[in-house]
């Protein structure tokens, strides 16, 4: 059975705490240029999830500001993860698509695929790896909630089966007025785990519109071959097994470095992803 | 780690993140429920408080104390309108354990100020530092220092340091004339205090529908900021744009009273309404922290008095900085403008209106006027329940006091970091010393303040004359639009 989050729009106050939360428990680091909450906030490698504020104008006309939660979706059949050719992108049994560092080959094709533009490059390391939320695919598996789920002072999201979690939000958004009467994630690009309701349209709040309900992947590869450039570029090179052994040694090396680390130096506050192989 | 390592190529992964830790209340199956969780909102644009995301553990005690203390957070509706619903009253820096959230600091402003040649720097110091500044430096807490931080500016480098008791005196010498012309007239009774700035913001956000009984005085702060660039500057023969006015304030709230569009009196007077009758703003703890780096030691200087002339005090002008001393200090200078006689003994050791209850009430007799009830309120959630009994006519007083702080001013949002979260030890050190100042002073009433007498006499006239009004007076703002108050909480 699936796992989903249903975010409710109208209830964020833009406190950041989920975002905080978020860098807490994946000990992600904090970047200075680019922040996680706010007008300018952006998703990038070191912000798996960040809190946008939007100006909008809510039914009778008053000026209002509505946050949206930004994050990885967890496409049900995620063009990630069928884009990638070394399995590094997996969707487990509770729906999380998560991502295994030492299987990738940093080709990228998950951040051409993906219709969100979710995963993000560390452009600026020597090892360079993807990023994206992983649903705390590690905590649900414990029967928690994910971190930002969990932190949420005024109950935003809601953690639970996908399954009820849409018949929950269908039940209120027929109830309440206040709502619009769609469900986003609950069919776009085949559905997603994240489901949001809100009283302002989704495209003014920065969601993609015009999606469709086919799921992606029965794309993904035409859709790759309509980019010639960056699968010629990378293809040949990939194809290259040299590349290929190389990276999985520099990862592996970087992971050995790790450990040592922790286990030697017991410097257990070391950032794993700010080590370089 | 839990969960299904991938299997390729006969090698076992994990999956990436996981690695940080979260606090223990959040570690339990997804159907418990937290009880304390989150974080207050805070925009980034909050003119008097400001977080270090870096330092913030999500350990959600400023949600606490600014839902159960100051009862804004969760006192209003979903969705929010187009405001991020804060009175700046900073009691969310005083709880934060990581030191995640501190005022907006603002001691670089300041240190430039100071570093100019043509500039003349000033100062004011409110009532509560001298209770609290040494604090700092290591004395035990409710410490008198006020010599000794007027010896420690001037070592900083300010060029005249001023007293905002000086301008307590003054607000009361208009408040007490306010609220006796309200008592024969009748009219917008009960009279509510208005120089806390944290409550005259929720009285705008909350209570709009009884703006009418905000007092129209400005708060002490700025009534000497709008008086020093008029005044002062005219006696002293500078011009007021040369002059770069500091407030040294127990409270956050101040930095955004003095950022209010309206605080330019001196300004419009001169003709530049680009003038700001305050400058900026520093909290007990910036100050401190500004002595620090300059390598003063507070602790070890001799005592100087204030500047003229806006530096005389009296007992009443120094007790504005503790719950029930504004009230204390504006029924002795009320009973003089009626009676033209000085208040009897009881009214300078009012027990009544003293104390860290919170709400307090007492009667007093004005010869002439009658009856005059009083209620007293610090920390704003208390105050709620005065609020609905005025909103309602279920009340009888003719005078309320109202500190967004517990405590008042001692215990401001600014105050030094002296217990976590503050205490009412620390709270009632700092009080029992403003009020053994008064004790002990010659004057005890405004009305006695011979510096205010002169402003009234070369410049201002009376209480509520025309340029009174147009300096020491002031508007309010309907924000009952910017957000939906919660009917129930
Ligand atoms: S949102 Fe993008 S990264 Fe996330 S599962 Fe879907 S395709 Fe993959
Ligand atoms: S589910 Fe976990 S990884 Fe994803 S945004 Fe929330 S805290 Fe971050
Ligand atoms: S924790 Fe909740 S209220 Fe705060 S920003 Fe995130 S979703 Fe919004
Ligand atoms: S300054 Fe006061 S009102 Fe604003 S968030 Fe902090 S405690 Fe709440
Ligand atoms: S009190 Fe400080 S550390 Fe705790 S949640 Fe609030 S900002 Fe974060």
């Amino acid at each position: 059975m699936s796992k989903g989050v249903l975010v409710d729009i109208t209830k964020c106050i833009g406190c950041g705490s989920c975002t905080v939360a978020c860098k807490m428990w994946n000990k992600l680091e904090y970047d200075q240029n680019v922040s996680s909450i706010g007008e300018t906030a952006k998703l990038n490698d070191k912000n798996w999830t960040v809190v946008t504020r939007t100006s909008a104008q809510d039914s009778k006309g008053q000026a209002v500001w509505r946050f949206a939660k930004q994050q990885c979706m967890h496409c049900l059949e995620p063009a990630c993860a069928s884009a990638c050719f070394s399995r590094a992108l997996q969707r487990n049994a509770d729906g999380a698509v998560e991502y295994y560092p030492d299987l990738c080959v940093g080709c990228r094709y998950c951040m051409i695929a993906c219709p969100f533009d979710v995963p993000k490059y560390e452009w600026s390391k020597a090892a360079p790896l993807i990023t994206k939320c992983q649903l705390c695919s590690t905590r649900v598996a414990k029967g928690e909630a994910p971190a930002c789920v969990a932190v949420c002072p005024t109950g935003v999201m809601k953690f639970g089966d996908r399954q009820e979690l849409l018949q929950e939000a269908h039940q209120l958004i027929r109830r309440e007025d206040l709502y619009l009467k769609t469900v986003y994630g609950e069919k776009e690009v085949g559905g997603t785990c994240w489901l949001y309701i809100s009283d302002i349209p989704f495209d003014q709040l920065g969601f993609k519109s015009g999606l469709g309900s086919v799921a992606l992947p029965s794309y993904t590869h035409s859709f790759l071959k309509n980019v010639p450039i960056i699968a010629l570029g990378w293809g040949v090179l990939l194809t290259g097994m040299s590349f290929y052994a190389r990276r999985r040694n520099e990862l592996a090396k970087a992971r050995q470095e790790r450990l040592a680390g922790k286990n030697g130096e017991g410097d257990a506050d070391a950032d794993d992803f700010d080590e370089e192989a | 780690m839990v969960g299904a390592g991938a299997v390729v190529a006969g090698c076992a992964s994990e999956p990436a993140g996981g690695k940080g830790w979260m606090p223990n209340q959040y570690n339990v199956a997804a159907n418990w429920p937290v009880q304390v969780k989150g974080r207050v909102p805070i925009d980034s644009s909050n003119p008097a408080i400001d977080r270090d995301d870096t330092k913030c553990i999500l350990c959600g005690q400023c949600l606490e104390v600014c839902k159960n203390v100051v009862s804004v957070y969760g006192y209003y509706e979903l969705p929010i309108q187009n405001d991020i619903t804060c009175i700046h009253c900073g009691q969310c820096t005083m709880w934060c354990p990581t030191g995640a959230i501190t005022e907006r600091n603002e001691i670089k402003k300041v240190q430039a100020a100071l570093a100019s040649a043509d500039q003349h720097v000033i100062v004011q110091t409110a009532p509560a530092i001298r209770v609290a500044l040494g604090e700092e430096f290591n004395l035990p807490p409710g410490s008198l220092v006020q010599g000794q931080q007027v010896t420690a500016l001037k070592k900083a480098g300010f060029d005249a340091v001023f007293d905002t008791s000086w301008s307590a005196d003054l607000t009361i010498m208009e408040e007490a004339s306010e609220l006796i012309k309200r008592l024969t007239t009748g009219k917008a009774l009960p009279h509510f205090t208005s120089c806390c700035p944290g409550w005259v913001k929720f009285a705008e956000y909350f209570y709009a529908d009884l703006q009418p009984h905000l007092s129209s005085c400005k708060s002490p702060q700025q009534m000497l900021g709008a008086v020093a660039k008029s005044y002062y500057a005219k006696e002293k023969g500078i011009a007021p744009e040369q002059i770069f006015s500091v407030a040294v304030m127990p409270c956050t709230a101040k930095k955004f009273e003095c950022q209010r569009p309206e605080m330019n009196a001196a300004g419009i007077l001169r003709g530049n309404p680009a003038i700001r009758d305050v400058d900026v703003v520093l909290t007990t703890r910036e100050l401190a922290n500004l002595l620090k780096s300059n390598g003063i030691d507070l602790s070890r200087l001799v005592d100087t008095p204030y500047d003229s002339v806006l530096g005389e005090s009296t007992g009443a002008g120094v007790i504005f900085g503790a719950t029930g001393g504004v009230t204390e200090a504006a029924v002795r200078t009320a009973y003089y403008l009626v009676t033209r006689q000085d208040p009897p003994a009881a009214l300078l050791q009012w027990e009544n209106v003293r104390g860290l209850k919170g709400v307090k009430e007492a009667s007093v007799e004005l010869p002439g006027v009658g009856t005059v009830k009083v209620a007293v309120c610090h920390g704003l959630r208390d105050a709620r329940v005065v609020l609905e009994k005025v909103r309602k006519q279920q009340s009888d007083w003719h005078f309320i006091e109202f500190m967004a702080c517990p405590g008042g001013c001692i215990g401001g949002g600014g105050q030094p970091r002296t217990s976590l979260p503050p205490s009412d030890e620390v709270r009632k050190a700092r009080m029992a010393n403003l009020y053994k100042l008064d004790g002990t002073a010659v004057k005890r009433a405004s009305y006695q303040n011979k510096e205010v007498m002169d402003l009234y006499q070369k410049f201002l006239h009376a209480p509520l004359s025309e340029e009174s009004e147009s300096l020491l007076h002031t508007h309010y703002v309907d924000r009952s639009h910017q957000l939906k108050p919660k009917e129930k909480v």
